[in-house]
């Protein structure tokens, strides 16, 4: 441990004195390329929008249609499930209750859980980091307005928020948009862009008064030149990690509101474009367990594989992004 | 300090009207009400219907009453004057109770601990406890032993307590200790030994565990490159007054930040508890009045955790000057 | 602050909330000790009041070794534990342990003597007259006569309960004006008061305790009147004929909850203390969402209860399932997702119980809405409808299909009707021959429901099958629950298609063709309207000879059927799991929460030999 100290300040050094004109920015992306997990997670990350996108391309079945007399059954190198029948090779994960095509399904759920997990994720991310940033450098009364106006929303139990919000608005013109996507995004990023901006908020609070900050200061740097560069860059980690958690946090919601009765509308049109999603296959599978276990076993590990890429990609970015650690691994 | 102590409980009105004058705003506007039944069951007629909005007041205007009498009463206006009271108002559902009864009073001869508040209080402060006393070491291990055995560990087990819903992981370890290990009874005939709580805890905490872990070791390793703790190390200190005076204390306060409102959540968040074990907490009335349109229940439910959590927030704003004094509180 | 204050800091925190935690631990294995004790001995008493009553209960001190206890799992914890104000099943299951009406219903669903010996009506059944019987007590020892039958059932009609069922009794004359009485703004408050003194003066007339000889009951005080043990007689008097009322009195709503104790709290169902009742079981302990235990009540009149009863409030049915294996409870509901791996376990499926239920499900289809006015159209979807697979892969055998409206085993059930059953070919040709002429011609059709997991797999069968028979696509509008509830009450906001069961309150065909088909009952939802049909049976519900009254019915039933008003589907079946241990359960198909709710509350046991050693 004790052995790094002296790499960083040569590092920072040589950062300083033989790479003048390269941007924070640049440099961090080589850095993270570096970063053989980060690569991998990343790759990963690809592939599952690849696949989301793809989906009507890769799914063997149509994810709707029902088989009849092939329900429940286990997965394809299964030979005798709970409910003693065997698998079948037309589908490689089995089939739900109704005999479709579990690997289909989960195909398919891609596309919807992505889309949930990534947008309402940038909407907070912009928001919550700006509203922080800003609240938390300028203190005073622009701080106090903003941070009671974030108490009247962080107020509100999120999941109670939800269903109120779905429960009022989901059979208007808005909540039916998009398979009511578009409401799930709304009130998904309503509610989660105040944690986050608390969160930025009490990391700058205790950066401004640092040496760095006073020293961009002193040489007159602009406040967004000093939030930007200073401030953001150092409270990326918290940032990073919250993201990286809010995004299946977000997935999970998502099948939680199914779970009330007040998730996404399912389609019938086989060529809709979000049918179903991970969340809703975690449901089908979480009340049929005894009979079905894969079907909730199949949407959990793609989950899963998300959460592992995200922190993975999370952390290389932080490292990738703190001048601090440059060049530590 | 005191006066902005002052302040911020003052502040307090505002943001608890607002939440209900949107809560109520936005329940109203949904379709149906507190008489509409599951379908299975027999409707209530429509005299009913009448005579029960007449004996609750619901057949009021909403905010303002223009019918020419008195302008002020009104549905909201009179809930918030009862709410000011402390009269939460009876429960629709729930006929003969008050919605103070129902989530603040014990049954008789028990001590306040033994409402519905008060379990779920429990409940909610051991989930916090085993997500900090467990969280916070693995995170600051696993920062210390970064990129080994140990770390990789924790990652996967804070994936999975991200990526498995806690339903998902309730009917697991369900499985595992009654079914599997014989450990526990899953039908809980008394809610006053200890060992009941433990797994419903575990289960309940374990999110904030996962996210509590990682946060420690991400802003640990943050902390680590200091320049103050190479200051410290220098200064010969040692590795464990390094780690713990140093590191954990400024580690600490982003973990502090989401502890607070995960209190908060986790109080009145059993719902998932409740319907598994039978547990006598408040999140089924947090949960069913939406859908039951219980309206001064979702009041009520709304209101304490908006008072719940803007106490947590207070307070975290509190422990930041204490963790951090150059943060100054009183700005 | 230094570290040392903080790291102090935190540790209070968590002293006091290990505190908070144990604080409650008395030593659990005491109380329940002291619980089991209570049962057995009768022994702990809690109040003096409560000593004097105790003297009258302990003539039974049968040496008890073990105290059994049949252990169910009923999912959600009621809302309300009220006689007259509860509505739904879980609440009333409750009730049924704690209290007994006038009559009761046996295995086959004829109503039989219950606290009335028996009852008579008058040549144009305008007056129903029940005799109690001798020497009825409540579990407390204290004496239950006709004036507290009298009570609940006013209770029940009086608009300040603003009961959920009020509207069961509105055959009893002057009940309806009562119900529904509404002041008058022209006039004064005085006159207002007056008028409804009035209306509920013809209530009291028509809700009459007798003694034998015909007198009314009278006491010198109001409650005087509880304590008169002659007042045996209960005359009812209606506004029309009304031949099926004995069967009605079975109904929860007329359980004789006291006065007085209803009277001491605003929250006294909440409590032991004032359950007071008359029912084979007395309500020993009621801990609200963990469990309520019953014990025998050893002043029942008839055969006293064998066992103890606890009921559970496991919600989820995977956990419940995990404790049953675990022989945490002797009877679960089975879920329909279990159902084929209980099936295929050799144990589990020999204690599975299956039988039919009371409800039947039906396409509902708005006859005022495009398409569906076109009775050729309502015709394909009910023929392109196969209920056998949707029975078979949907609802995993849980249901059986059905083509008509009462269930089997209820009065009035025509097992000949076999219309508009699954037919491609006839389905096809009736859309070719509606006015659209075709699939492609009709108007967009939405299928609406209640929006849950399970519904979603359901419904989404139904369109795909619609699809594939009929080739029209239908649109899946899921809606939360009780928008969807709200939605489907009134006539102008009901959706185009949707699904909805009807479930028996008691076993007349009253109940189901009156009550719901005729003009501006349930029916209306959907805008059925059918003025031969409300003919038929106004004619039967007046008809006081049994047979041609039973005729008169099944006739009405297939005068609906007639049109295609609906897509009958499926009745629901009953589906339990029940120990080996547990004997004495006698079926019916009205049960409800768990097998032999109605007919064998006292014959249930546990046979203490068969119990797993432990």
């Amino acid at each position: 441990m004790t052995a790094q100290a002296p790499t960083i300040e040569q590092n920072l050094l040589t950062q300083t004195l033989s790479r003048p004109s390269r941007s924070l920015w640049r440099d961090a992306w080589h850095r993270l390329l570096r970063n053989r997990a980060a690569v991998v997670s990343g790759i990963i990350i690809l592939i599952f929008i690849f696949v989301g996108i793809a989906a009507p391309v890769l799914a063997p079945h149509n994810p709707l249609k029902v088989h009849d007399g092939k329900g429940y059954l286990p997965p394809a190198w299964v030979k005798e499930g709970p409910t003693g029948k065997s698998g079948d090779p037309a589908f490689p994960l089995g089939t739900d209750t109704l005999g479709r095509d579990v690997l289909s399904r989960t195909i398919y759920g891609t596309r919807v859980s992505m889309v949930v997990g990534i947008i309402p994720t940038i909407i907070i991310l912009v928001i919550g980091v700006s509203v922080g940033l800003f609240a938390g450098y300028r203190g005073g009364r622009v701080d106090n307005l903003l941070m009671r106006f974030a108490d009247i929303i962080y107020a509100f139990p999120d999941l109670l928020f939800f269903i109120i919000v779905m429960a009022a608005l989901r059979e208007t013109p808005i909540g039916r948009l998009l398979n009511g996507l578009l409401l799930l995004f709304v009130a998904l990023s309503l509610v989660n862009w105040v944690g986050l901006a608390r969160l930025v908020r009490g990391q700058v609070l205790s950066l401004k008064e640092k040496e760095f900050v006073e020293a961009g200061r002193m040489i007159g740097a602009s406040s967004i030149r000093i939030m930007l560069r200073h401030l953001l860059p150092n409270t990326l980690g918290p940032i990073i990690v919250s993201t990286a958690f809010r995004i299946p946090g977000l997935i999970i919601t998502e099948a939680i509101l199914g779970y009330l009765g007040i998730g996404l509308r399912p389609a019938t049109d086989p060529n809709a474009i979000f049918i179903t999603s991970w969340g809703a296959l975690m449901l089908d599978g979480q009340a049929a367990l005894n009979s079905q276990p894969w079907v909730l076993l199949t949407p959990a590990i793609c989950v899963a594989l998300v959460v592992l890429a995200f922190n993975y990609v999370g952390d290389g970015l932080r490292d990738a992004l703190d001048p601090r650690l440059a060049g530590t691994e | 300090m005191i006066t902005y102590l002052v302040r911020r409980i003052l502040w307090l009105i505002p943001v608890l009207f607002f939440v209900a004058l949107i809560t109520f705003t936005l329940m109203h506007s949904a379709p149906g009400g507190p008489w509409d039944r599951d379908l299975e069951a027999r409707q209530v007629d429509k005299r009913t219907q009448e005579l029960l909005n007449q004996k609750f007041g619901l057949d009021k205007p909403l905010f303002i009453n223009l019918s020419g009498g008195n302008p002020f009463d009104s549905q909201f206006i009179n809930y918030i004057w009862g709410a000011v009271r402390g009269d939460l108002g009876p429960s629709y559902r729930q006929r003969g109770q008050d919605v103070q009864d129902i989530l603040f009073k014990p049954p008789e001869d028990k001590p306040f601990w033994y409402s519905k508040f008060g379990y779920s209080a429990r409940l909610g402060i051991l989930a916090v406890l085993f997500a900090v006393v467990f969280g916070i070491p693995l995170g600051v291990i696993a920062a210390l032993n970064r990129n080994t055995l140990i770390d990789y560990f924790t990652l996967f087990i804070s994936t999975v307590g991200i990526s498995v819903p806690n339903f998902v992981l309730a009917i697991f370890l369900i499985i595992l200790f009654a079914s599997r290990l014989k450990l526990i009874r899953i039908v809980q005939q008394n809610w006053d030994s200890p060992g009941a709580w433990i797994i419903p805890a575990v289960i309940l905490g374990f999110g904030t565990f996962a996210y509590v872990t990682r946060l420690t070791r991400s802003t640990m390793l943050e902390v680590m490159q200091q320049d103050y703790i190479r200051t410290a190390r220098a200064k010969g200190l040692a590795e464990r007054v390094v780690v713990i005076r140093h590191m954990l204390r400024n580690a600490l306060i982003p973990v502090v930040t989401i502890l607070g409102p995960a209190l908060a959540a986790l109080v009145t968040g059993s719902f998932i508890i409740e319907q598994m074990f039978a547990f006598p907490g408040m999140g089924r009335a947090f949960v069913t009045s939406i859908t039951q349109r219980d309206y001064s229940m979702i009041m009520g439910t709304v209101l304490v955790y908006a008072f719940l959590v803007a106490i947590a927030n207070l307070s975290v704003d509190l422990v930041y000057g204490i963790l951090d004094p150059r943060i100054k509180v009183g700005d | 602050m230094s570290t040392r204050k903080w790291s102090v800091a935190l540790g209070i925190v968590v002293i006091l909330s290990m505190l908070l935690s144990a604080c409650a631990a008395p030593t659990p294995q005491v109380v329940e000790k002291v619980v089991t004790q209570v049962v057995t001995q009768e022994k702990v008493v809690e109040k003096p009041v409560e000593k004097i009553v105790e003297k009258v209960i302990t003539p039974t001190p049968a040496p008890v070794a073990v105290q059994k206890k049949l252990r169910i799992n009923l999912g959600t914890y009621p809302d309300i534990i009220d006689p007259q104000k509860s509505s739904f099943v879980n609440e009333i299951a409750h009730l049924r342990l704690i209290y007994e009406g006038l009559t009761k219903l046996d295995k086959d669903l004829k109503t039989v003597p219950g606290s009335a010996e028996k009852w008579e009506y008058n040549a144009d059944a305008t007056e129903l007259t029940f005799t109690l019987r001798k020497g009825l007590k409540y579990s407390d020892g204290s004496l239950l006569n006709a004036a507290r039958f009298a009570y609940a059932i006013k209770r029940n009609i009086d608009p300040e309960t603003a009961g959920e069922y009020a509207q069961i009794t509105d055959e009893i004359k002057g009940a309806p004006e009562w119900r529904g009485f509404e002041d008058d703004p022209q006039k004064s408050k005085e006159e207002n008061a007056k008028a409804r003194a009035e209306a509920k003066k013809v209530v009291d007339q028509s809700v009459l305790p007798l003694h034998p000889d015909g007198k009314a009951c009278v006491g010198e005080k109001p409650a005087d009147v509880y304590k008169d043990p002659d007042c045996t007689v209960l005359k009812l008097t209606f506004s029309r004929p009304a031949p099926y009322f004995h069967t009605v009195m079975s109904l929860w709503v007329t359980f004789p909850a006291k006065e007085e104790n209803i009277a001491a709290s605003e929250q006294w169902w909440n409590s032991s203390k004032y359950q007071i009742g008359n029912g084979p079981y007395i309500l020993k302990a009621l801990e609200p969402y963990v469990r309520a235990h019953f014990v025998p009540n050893p002043n029942y009149y008839g055969e006293k209860a064998k066992t103890d009863i606890e009921y559970s409030y496991i919600v989820d049915s995977k956990v419940a399932f995990e404790a049953y294996k675990n022989n945490e409870f002797d009877i679960i509901g089975a879920a329909a997702e279990d159902l084929e791996v209980i099936k295929k376990d050799p144990n589990l499926s020999k204690e599975l119980m299956t039988y039919p239920g009371s409800c039947t499900f039906a396409v509902m289809f708005h006859q005022l809405k495009e398409p569906f006015t076109d009775q050729k159209v309502r015709q394909a979807f009910a023929q392109a409808f196969d209920r056998e697979a949707w029975v078979r892969d949907v609802l995993k055998g849980l249901g059986s299909p059905t083509l008509t409206w009462i269930p089997p085993g209820f009065p009035g059930y025509d097992p000949n009707e076999k219309r508009w059953g699954f037919d491609p070919e006839a389905a096809k040709k009736a859309l070719a021959e509606s006015k659209y002429g075709g699939a492609d011609k009709l108007p967009p059709i939405k299928l609406t429901f209640s929006d849950s997991p399970r519904n979603r797999t359901r419904y989404e069968w139904l369109a795909a099958k619609w699809k594939e028979v009929l080739g029209v696509s239908v649109t899946l509008d899921p809606v939360e629950s009780t928008t969807y509830t709200a939605l489907t009450k009134d006539i102008k906001t009901a959706p185009l298609a949707f699904i909805l069961g009807w479930c028996a309150d008691y076993p007349d065909p009253q109940n189901w063709l009156s009550v719901y088909w005729k003009t501006g009952a349930f029916g209306e939802r959907i805008g059925y309207s059918n003025k031969d049909f409300d003919a038929l049976v106004d004619k039967a519900d007046v008809e006081l000879d049994a047979a041609k009254r039973m005729e008169l019915y099944a006739q009405a039933q297939r005068l609906l059927t007639d049109g295609v008003p609906v897509a009958f589907a499926w009745n629901n079946v009953n589906n339990y799991l029940v120990k080996p241990w547990v004997k004495g359960i006698v079926t019916t198909p009205q049960d409800s929460e768990w097998p032999g709710a109605i007919a064998s509350l006292t014959s249930v046991d546990i046979d203490t030999a068969a119990l797993p050693k432990k």
